[in-house]
């Protein structure tokens, strides 16, 4: 180490010949000192050992002194400094003998014109200012404070920014980097009041706790001069494991992977769209509640807390939302049937994905809660396909029933028009094409005595029960099975079973009223093909025998008659006077 | 006697109050059935609409169908009584000559011959709507019974047989409504319209005109007295039949009506677990 202000001013007082008054002064202002010291009485506590052979020799003048030295300096402002050198923490400090570089005393108690005994008083006003100037010659070593700790010296109108010591100990016993950042709760706790808050210091103690190796307070406190919200919110809950218990006993996990929902449609992908990214504030967006410390939840359990959030999502999916409002899940909700799905419960919270791809999801989805119903659909034809063959063509669960604005499905509206849902596929000629399936079942089904009931329900009254036979009556619900299935409940052994869930007293003959989907035709139901052809021959020859009668008298009537003109003048009529009362002749 | 207009008897009230209860029925049935038989169509849902719906206007058409019914075997008791009571002549009955008088009216229509043929008191175009009514009612009663009670005819016939009734209801009907829009509207409204249904009479000329055999008959007939005592006999003997067949026949009614309950009034419901979250 340099110090040339000291070697001038030593060089000044070792050379003889300098003016006597100076030198009285000294000698004066020395012996003043010593009053002012009280040298006796420290002389008279100095332990029977003298300076321990542990530190270098030139410190152990000073080691004389402050060594249990329970004596203390009060300062201007009223603090006190204690004396006592606290030698024992110091030899096991960072500095001390037992480290890799021992300092000596003077290495940091370097201006000699106030450690030279004896010694001047500080010109510290304050402890605080004493510190500073602690603090000062640390930097002699160090990194100069302004690199080490930008955080806060971020902070430049801060009054009471900290220094060396505020953080790694007044006095001797210096706090290490690695102590501090395995404590950072008590290192910065000194300051920070804040941390007395229960909150944050809970949850600093358990980032502390989960530091990986290079990760310590300044991993989130740094020098960012901008530091965004939403990364604040990912790093803390990136690191945080812990859960918040609810009164109900359930846990909330506080661990949010920032990974989950930049792969999330809210996430990269949403450039794609030209659209922002959504940041964790664009939908925890109450301001006062997600600040930092956060308020408390003021839910109870958990399902309070998913449906709290429900409203965040209409925040800017307005449409679905308004749709929303006209399904059943809202509906249930509103009759406080709380376990209603609701956005989350489909799509997820922050790793939402697609909810239709693959379009196996989506009856995976809905059976997330209609696991009986899912167990049906899934041994069903339909069902079968989808998982088994990935076949894009068969229906899954919103094909019939919507999205978002479901309809109840024991209305009877739902019921009559229910036919509508399965013709869709059902008498669509490119897509039954492919499965060998006729379209005709729905004109079948309306031709005949069930379906031309339904359909006028459908079109004049559908809010109107009817006992009428729709698909699915016959066919199943979720559980449709192939028509010639040996489980259907249409194939030909199975019908009457079915057809006695309405008509209970049917026989064995009556099933083949049905004409199973068939158009009459000499192959199927021959007896009502043949009568449809006996009336159309029967009804054209009968009113062709009329016409022809009608129309040749017409012809008759309109041409020249010679008989009707001569009939018409001998046929004036008097009113008659004169009854047949005979005539009643049969 | 040569110049006075005379009017001649043609239906007696119990005919015409009978006709009228037809006219209900069959109107009725008309408008309540064919739009059943073409309810894809919009006129078809048109009139369902209007009737109040298709179960009332099912309702309606059964009401109907027991109207006519009903009719149809007063028909039956009335016919009976003047055949076996009164011993009138069944001139109802079609015979060779109504097939010449066919052919004649289409010759004398096209101007080949010269003259009308000669009929009597029911012309072979009466007696044709006549035997189509006998004929269609009975056709659309058996038909009506099958689909009415298909749980019963299924029972002893084959299932085919209820779609075969309901083709032959439905083509029975189109025949009867066509054919009275057409021949008999034409016949007794256009060529000439024939009140004779509603009053009771006919005239001298349209006797004339459209029964010349029977007004020859009825001029020609000497007034035969009534032998009261046999007629009082034959009533006597006749009524009671007539009443037990009545009777058998309106309890046939009520079966018909009442013979089974084919289906349910509610389908029932599945009850599904509706939240069965997945384990």
């Amino acid at each position: 180490m340099d110090y040339p202000m000291d070697r001038q001013w030593s060089a000044r007082i070792v050379t003889p010949g300098i003016a006597w008054p100076i030198e009285l002064c000294v000698v004066v202002l020395c012996l003043f000192a010593i009053w002012l010291l009280n040298p006796t009485a420290v002389l008279a506590d100095l332990p029977p050992n003298l300076p321990s052979a542990d530190l270098s020799s030139p410190s152990s003048p000073c080691v004389g002194c402050h060594r249990d030295n329970d004596h203390t300096l009060s300062l201007p402002s009223g603090e006190t400094l204690s004396l006592d050198a606290n030698i024992a923490e110091l030899a096991v400090s960072v500095h001390g003998s037992g480290s890799a570089e021992p300092l000596n005393c003077t290495d940091c108690h370097t201006n000699e014109t106030n450690y030279r005994y004896p010694h001047l008083p500080s010109p510290a006003l304050t402890r605080e200012e004493y510190g500073e100037r602690v603090a000062q010659s640390c930097q002699n070593c160090h990194a100069p404070l302004a690199k080490h700790n930008p955080g806060h010296l971020n902070a430049v109108d801060n009054p009471n920014l900290p220094n060396c010591v505020d953080c790694h100990g007044q006095g001797h016993s210096v706090t290490s980097v690695a102590v501090l950042t395995a404590d950072p709760v008590a290192a910065c706790q000194g300051c920070h009041q804040s941390f007395d808050d229960p909150q944050i210091g809970r949850v600093h103690e358990e980032l502390a706790a989960n530091f990986g190796d290079n990760q310590n307070c300044q991993s989130c406190h740094s020098d960012r001069p901008i530091y965004p919200a939403d990364v604040r919110c990912r790093d803390c809950h990136l690191m945080l494991q812990s859960s918040i218990e609810l009164a109900s006993g359930e846990s909330v996990s506080l661990h949010v992977d920032p990974a989950s929902i930049s792969d999330s449609v809210h996430g990269s992908s949403m450039v794609e769209h030209r659209y922002t990214p959504l940041r964790c504030t664009n939908c925890h967006s109450d301001s006062e509640r997600y600040e930092f410390p956060h308020q408390a939840l003021t839910v109870d359990d958990a399902r309070s807390l998913t449906l709290e959030m429900d409203d965040l999502c209409q925040e800017c999916h307005t449409d679905i939302a308004a749709l929303d409002h006209d399904g059943v899940h809202e509906a249930a909700r509103e009759k406080n049937e709380l376990a209603a799905a609701s956005c989350a419960d489909c799509h997820g919270s922050h790793n939402i994905q697609s909810p239709t791809e693959p379009r196996e999801r989506i009856s995976e989805t809905c059976g997330n809660c209609h696991s009986t119903i899912n167990d049906a659909y899934v041994e069903s034809v339909h069902g079968a396909a989808l998982l088994g063959e990935h076949n894009p063509d068969v229906p899954v669960c919103i094909d019939c029933h919507g999205v978002h604005n479901i309809a109840p499905p024991q209305t009877a509206q739902f019921r009559v028009t229910s036919p509508d849902l399965c013709a869709g596929c059902h008498a669509n000629e490119t897509l039954m094409a492919k499965y060998d399936i006729s379209t005709n079942v729905f004109d079948t089904y309306v031709a005949d005595f069930h379906g031309t009931t339904v359909e006028l329900f459908e079109k004049q009254t559908p809010w109107q029960e009817t006992n009428k036979a729709v698909c699915y009556d016959c066919h199943g619900i979720h559980n449709i099975l192939p028509a010639n299935d040996e489980h259907s409940q249409v194939i030909k052994e199975n019908l009457l079973v079915t057809c006695q869930q309405c008509h209970p007293d049917a026989s064995a003959n009556f099933p083949a009223s049905w004409t199973s989907h068939f158009e009459p035709s000499p192959e199927h139901n021959p007896l009502v093909y043949y009568i449809n052809l006996f009336y159309a021959v029967l009804i054209p020859g009968v009113l062709g025998g009329f016409a022809l009668l009608i129309g040749s008298d017409v012809y008759r009537r309109l041409g020249k008659n010679p008989r009707r003109v001569a009939g018409a003048k001998t046929t004036k009529e008097k009113s008659p006077r004169q009854e047949d009362e005979k005539g009643d002749a049969e | 006697m040569s110049q006075i207009v005379k009017r001649y008897s043609r239906f007696d009230r119990a005919q015409r109050i009978e006709h009228l209860a037809l006219i209900l029925s069959f109107t009725l049935l008309s408008i309540t059935g064919l739009p059943q038989k073409y309810p894809d169509t919009g006129w078809g849902q048109g009139m369902i609409w209007l009737l109040g719906g298709i179960e009332l206007t099912r309702l309606i058409h059964h009401t109907s169908a027991i109207v006519m019914i009903v009719g149809s075997i007063y028909h039956l008791a009335s016919v009976g009584y003047r055949v076996f009571v009164r011993r009138v002549q069944m001139s109802m009955l079609p015979g060779w000559k109504d097939v010449v008088d066919a052919v004649q009216t289409l010759g004398y229509n096209f101007r080949l011959i010269n003259s009308p043929p000669q009929m009597g008191r029911y012309t072979f175009g009466e007696k044709v709507e006549y035997w189509a009514v006998i004929w269609g009612t009975l056709i659309m009663i058996l038909t009506g019974f099958v689909l009415w009670n298909p749980i019963a005819t299924s029972r002893l016939l084959p299932g085919e047989f209820i779609p075969a009734a309901k083709a032959a209801h439905g083509g029975e009907a189109l025949l009867a409504v066509l054919s009275i829009v057409t021949w008999h509207l034409y016949n007794v409204h256009i060529k000439h319209f024939n009140k004779s249904m509603f009053s009771g009479w006919l005239s001298h000329h349209e006797m004339e005109e459209e029964h010349p055999l029977e007004l020859a008959a009825r001029e020609m007939a000497q007034e035969v007295p009534v032998d009261v005592k046999a007629l009082h006999q034959r009533r006597r003997v006749y009524i009671p039949v007539a009443v037990l067949f009545s009777l058998v026949m309106l309890v046939s009614v009520y079966f018909f009506v009442t013979f089974e309950v084919t289906a349910i009034t509610t389908v029932p419901r599945q009850t599904i677990e509706v939240y069965a979250p997945a384990r």
